[in-house]
Formats: C-alpha cells, sequence, structure tokens
C-alpha cells in the first residue's frame, strides 16, 4: 500500500504520516515548499516527539520521500499510482490543489480515497465539488471517495534546519486517533491506525467542538480575565478550571441529548481534555488560543453554538455564556478580529455587536444570559486590569 | 529550559510555600529548575558559570546578591537584574531614584551622626530604618530626640523618613509583569495570616504608583510599602522579589510570569516584554 499526504506540515508529517507509516504504507509526502521535499528525500526520515507533562516518546518516521508541488507532473503520477491521498494543507488551501488531484484521477483506472484531515464538517464534500469541476463532466467521480478526518493530535512545532542534514522534529501531544467519515470513502477502505469510521461525522465534529474547542476558548478568555499568558498555566487556577469543566460538560451534556451518550462521551473523556490543556509541552499562549474571538463567537461555534444546543435540550449554559462574555472583552491589540469587536463594541453596545456575529436575540435566552454576565464584568473591566476572582467579581483595580 | 533560582531555605516554623510551589510547577511544565542555596555550600568563585538560560535571584542575603552579581559578570541572563536589585537593597539609593521618577515619599534624610536628626524632630516624629535592612526589621519611630542618643551607628549610614500617621492598614503592592496587587496588611504584621493579609481592589493612582516604581528601575517583578496618611500615599519602601504574600494565586502567577521570560530567553527575545502589548494584560 502506497499513500501520497499532500502537504507536509505539522499534521502531514506529525500525525497523518507517521500513522500511515506505522500501518506499513510507504509515504510520499507533495510538499509547496521545494526546500522541504529537498531535505525530506535527502534525509529520508523525520522524527514525531509526543509530549505529556515530563514524558516525552520519540517516534523515528522512516523510509519516507517527497514531491514538490511545484512539479505538477510528478505529484499527478504519484497520484495514478498510490492507493490513498492524505490531505494536510489547511482548509483555505484545498482549492489550490484540487486541480492536481484531478489531474491525477484522470490518470486512473482504479477507485481512490481521498481523507482532508481538516478538522472541517464538510471537508469531504467541499473537495469533491472542487475536483468535480476540474473534470469533463462525462467523468466517474462517484468511483472516488472524498471524506474529512478528524484529528485528535496537537502538533505545535516543527524543530530543525531545512538546510542542515538533521531529521526534522515534530512536537505534538500523544493522542493517536483520528475519525473518518465513512459516508465519503469508497471501498475498499484503508486499514490505518488509529482510524474510526463513522456514519455521523458532522456529530463528531460537534463533540470537538462543544468540549474539546470550547473547553480550550473558556481556559483562554478566563485565562485573559485573570492575566495568565499559557492556557497549561490558567488551567491550574481552581476557578478557571472548575469552570473549562463546567462549561464542557454543558456541552457534553447538550451532545448526549441531541446525539446519545455515545457520541458525547463521559466525565473521563473531559478530564482527559483538561489533562491535555495541562501539557506545558504544546506552548500553547493564551493570546493564540483566543485569537479570533469573533469567529469563536459565530452562531454554530464552540461557544454560542454549544450554548444555544445546551438551552435548546434543556440545560443551563451558564459557564459557555461566562466564557463568550469573557470572549467579549478579549482585547488584544495585536488581533484584528479582536480589536474590531471592542471598537463594535464600544461604538454600538454589546448587544448589536453580539447580534452581528452570532446572530443571537439579546432580549432572552442565552443573548441575553452573555450580555447580562459581560455588563457585570464590564463594571470592573477595562484594559489592563485582572480579575483576582471570577467568584467575587475582585479586581485588582477600580477603573 | 533550564532556570536557577537562588533561594534561601527558611527555618520550618516559618510558613512560605510561594517559592516551592513555583519550583514545582515551573518542573512540571518541564523547565529544569536548579534551586541554589549560597548559604549551604561553599563556591569557588573562578568556578562561577552560567549554566542556566535563565537564573531569577529571590533570597535577600548579602551572598546571594554577591552570588547575582558574579554570574551577572558571567553574562548570566537575571530575572531581576543585578545592579537593580543591588541599588533596591540599598534603600538610600533606592529612595533618590523613586523621588527622582516624581514617586511620592516621606521626607528622606541620611547622616552618619544621628544627633543630627534632632531639630528635624521639632517638626514632628521620624522613622528610622537600617539602610540595606528588609522586612521591617531595625525599624522604629523615634518621637523626641532624647531617643537619637540610643540609636547605634556602627550599622551604617542613618537612613530617616519623616513620620506620616497611617489611615488604616498598611498597604502592600505587589507588580508581576504590569499586574499590580494590592494587598491590606496590619503593621508589624507578626503571624502567617497577618502576613497574608486581604487582598484589595486598589485605586488606578496607587496602581500608577507602582507602575511608575518599576519603570524607574526597569523591573517587573517587585514589592512596595505604601502608607495612606490624609489622603495621600507615601511609598516607604520597594523590594525586589518579595513573598508575594496575600496575592490570589501568587505561586501560579509567578511561575507563568518566570515561565514566560525563560522561553523568551530560550528563543533569543529581550527578557523584559516591552510595555503596552500583547495580551498580558
Amino acid at each position: 500500500m502506497k499513500a501520497l499526504v499532500i502537504g507536509p506540515g505539522r499534521i502531514g508529517c506529525g500525525f497523518v504520516g507517521q500513522l500511515l507509516r506505522a500501518s506499513g504504507m510507504k509515504v510520499v509526502f507533495a510538499a509547496r515548499t521545494p526546500a522541504l521535499a529537498d531535505h525530506l528525500n535527502r534525509v529520508g526520515q523525520y522524527r514525531v516527539r509526543l509530549v505529556n507533562g515530563r514524558e516525552m516518546r520519540e517516534i523515528t518516521v522512516d523510509g519516507v520521500r517527497a514531491v514538490p508541488t511545484s512539479e505538477f507532473e510528478l505529484v499527478v503520477e504519484e497520484i495514478a499510482k498510490v492507493d490513498l491521498i492524505a490531505i494536510a494543507v489547511g482548509a483555505n488551501n484545498l482549492p489550490d490543489i484540487a486541480p492536481l488531484i484531478a489531474a491525477g484521477l484522470r490518470r486512473r483506472s482504479t477507485p481512490l480515497n481521498v481523507i482532508a484531515f481538516e478538522n472541517m464538517a464538510d471537508a469531504g464534500t467541499y473537495l469533491r465539488c472542487l475536483v468535480t469541476s476540474r473534470l469533463p463532466a462525462d467523468y466517474p467521480i462517484a468511483q472516488h471517495g472524498f471524506s474529512g478526518a478528524l484529528v485528535s493530535r496537537a502538533v505545535t512545532e516543527r524543530l530543525g534546519d531545512l538546510s542542515k542534514d538533521e531529521p526534522l522534529v515534530f512536537v505534538g501531544d500523544p493522542p493517536a486517533t483520528f475519525v473518518v467519515d465513512g459516508m465519503g470513502l469508497r471501498p475498499p477502505l484503508p486499514v490505518i491506525e488509529g482510524m474510526l469510521v463513522t456514519d455521523n461525522f458532522s456529530a463528531w465534529m460537534l463533540r470537538k467542538l462543544y468540549t474539546f474547542s470550547a473547553g480550550h476558548a473558556t481556559a483562554a478568555y478566563l485565562a485573559y480575565l485573570k492575566g495568565y499568558h499559557f492556557i497549561h498555566t490558567a488551567i491550574h487556577d481552581p476557578e478557571i478550571r472548575a469552570a473549562v469543566l463546567s462549561a464542557m460538560s454543558e456541552g457534553q451534556r447538550a451532545l448526549a441529548a441531541r446525539y446519545g451518550p455515545a457520541v458525547a462521551g463521559d466525565e473521563s473523556d473531559l478530564l482527559e481534555i483538561i489533562s491535555r490543556f495541562e501539557n506545558a509541552a504544546l506552548n500553547d499562549p493564551v493570546a493564540r488560543v483566543g485569537r479570533d474571538p469573533q469567529r469563536k463567537l459565530g452562531a454554530e461555534d464552540r461557544l454560542v453554538g454549544a450554548a444555544r444546543l445546551a438551552e435548546a435540550v434543556g440545560v443551563c449554559p451558564e459557564k459557555l455564556a461566562l466564557a463568550a462574555a469573557a470572549a467579549l472583552c478579549f482585547d488584544n491589540p495585536d488581533d484584528p478580529s479582536a480589536a474590531e469587536l471592542q471598537y463594535e463594541i464600544e461604538k454600538d453596545g454589546v448587544g448589536p455587536a453580539l447580534n452581528r456575529i452570532s446572530g443571537l436575540d439579546m432580549r432572552s435566552g442565552v443573548g441575553r444570559s452573555i450580555a447580562d454576565t459581560r455588563n457585570r464584568l464590564a463594571r470592573g473591566w477595562h484594559h489592563g486590569n485582572l480579575l483576582l476572582s471570577l467568584d467575587r467579581l475582585l479586581w485588582t483595580w477600580t477603573v | 529550559m533550564k532556570i536557577g533560582i537562588i533561594m534561601l531555605r527558611h527555618p520550618p516554623i516559618r510558613i512560605s510555600p510561594v517559592m516551592p510551589e513555583v519550583v514545582r510547577l515551573l518542573s512540571e511544565w518541564g523547565a529544569t529548575v536548579e534551586t541554589i542555596y549560597p548559604e549551604e555550600q561553599l563556591t569557588e568563585l573562578g568556578e562561577v558559570r552560567v549554566a542556566n538560560d535563565l537564573y531569577i535571584l529571590k533570597s535577600g542575603t548579602e551572598l546571594a546578591l554577591s552570588l547575582a552579581g558574579a554570574l551577572h559578570a558571567a553574562g548570566a541572563p537575571l530575572l531581576n537584574p543585578y545592579p537593580t536589585a543591588a541599588m533596591m537593597r540599598d534603600k538610600i539609593v533606592a529612595t533618590r531614584i523613586l523621588q527622582a521618577s516624581g514617586v511620592p515619599t516621606p521626607e528622606t534624610y541620611v547622616t552618619a551622626h544621628p544627633n543630627h536628626l534632632a531639630t528635624l524632630i521639632d517638626d514632628g516624629p521620624l522613622v528610622l530604618k537600617p539602610y540595606r535592612g528588609s522586612e521591617g526589621r531595625g525599624v522604629h519611630v523615634v518621637w523626641d530626640a532624647d531617643e537619637l542618643d540610643d540609636v547605634r551607628t556602627n550599622a551604617g549610614p542613618v537612613f530617616a523618613q519623616r513620620y506620616h500617621k497611617p489611615e488604616g492598614r498598611d498597604h502592600k503592592l505587589y507588580c508581576i509583569g504590569e499586574q499590580v496587587f494590592g494587598v491590606k496588611r496590619i503593621w508589624p504584621a507578626k503571624t502567617y495570616e497577618e502576613k497574608l493579609g486581604e487582598p484589595i481592589t486598589i485605586t488606578p493612582e496607587l496602581r500608577e504608583i507602582a507602575l511608575c516604581c518599576g519603570r524607574a528601575f526597569g523591573l517587573e517583578l517587585f514589592g512596595l510599602d505604601v502608607i495612606v496618611s490624609d489622603g495621600r500615599p507615601f511609598v516607604v519602601d520597594i523590594s525586589s522579589f518579595p513573598g508575594f504574600k496575600g496575592v490570589p494565586d501568587a505561586a501560579l502567577r509567578l511561575a507563568d510570569y518566570i515561565y514566560a521570560a525563560a522561553q523568551r530567553v530560550v528563543e533569543g527575545e529581550p527578557l523584559l516584554p516591552s510595555t503596552g502589548k500583547g495580551v498580558s494584560a
């Protein structure tokens, strides 16, 4: 079995390539950066460093090679011969690689599965559309599978110098599973270590969004209010830890009511997420995790989406609302989305700003709860001020 | 990431949980922490080398300060730089720097002969402090010129400040980066609970005073003693790396700050971040 991985970045190498090699597949990477392709061909291997607290283990991924995507014909030839394509280029870059895939498919006579590791709800459908639009109308595209995959591992760093002959090192945390949208795949299904195939991919997407991502965002926005720099620090703060756990629990209970407990998971899953937040090796700065609060306050996104679902199934989204209210205070001048949001709040008020971003009705339910909490925070909040206590709303200085 | 912390081991009866917790957290986050106790070892000066990415001077002893100076001379990055720590140790120098920066301080006098202070007492009592003292040791109020005869002069210069009757409890201000925390505490605090005091929300004026002190010394980790008298605040002491007692989640905040600083050093960035940027609040 042979796989082509398009995008030898952190997820491409640090997760996908490692699991494919562990599954006994030959792996070829298609790299946009010629120097990276050259390095992988010269060194023939890289390392994946999995770190959890003070425990560390390194896996050598050997026997790999690469082709630069600038060599269109070489990539097309690879696509014509491989048994699987895995993509990890970033959702925004999918249109750029569609012509490559389309050209490669035209050289094939056998079906092929294409899996996009982009943490995107409709990645398979989207990619299928992009590729189909570049093929003749009578091309039998239905024979090929296009699917999305949900990655569990966070890969935070690539270490090493492309000009040297030392293997690159990709640093991440240990989780080694991924969920694939089974509806998009075509037989024969690939056999890959850690792969879980589901027919309810959108529910699994929401599981990650409304538990892990909601908890991550809650930690970041409350950490900002309390003045911490890192997620691994903030999660040690008893008040933040309790709020993160509660916010994730609200999301999880909402998921359980809508999709059943098998998809939602249980408390042990939430505690495992908390332990991942504690992992300092991931080096998650609050500024990065909280980036783009407008997107993260979107109607279907981690905080408002989870809170809306919770409300719809009768779960009170108290801590999700607190996290959303804290997001409305996230005033990072280096973050254009945050700066724009603060400007809009100052100009128009919290209600109109939140309504524009999330579509929430400020007069009732989740919208009102978020606005009320934001207004309570606003009595003490000012750029540079810190919350000493979430429970008592005690600030370091008066405004 | 390797961090060296110059510390003083306290007797078991003295409760000081902050630094052990800071060390534990930094270690848990993957940093290699070397705790250095200068009083418990024989140091060959010629062997003093920079073995850590970042050093922190926590101990207030003369030997610790000198060892920090030796490391500074060897090129070690110190979170609380040696020249600043040395200036802060000397109340004469520190007070003048504060005055020059516009920080409100009581009228301050220095002399080699206590009797030179006699005429000043006609205008009110004075507070005499050991010029290299700390933690309130040796501080006393002189109400009468006769008391000056009892002042020992073999401890170096005499440092005196005008006494201002405090309104209520003393304020301790603690700075971690640009974060300023206020704690109200009785003086002198004797028990651990009294030393913890009570965290308070401070006024913008006190916050600005604290930040002004930090700018004056180029320091981000320090503490201030402030009294408020007749509605006016006076900074009566400043110290590099105090105990941060009473600051909520002090160990976590310190560890967070130190970790970020060490990371900057490891990545070749300036030790102190530029002010007013980012989300460090």
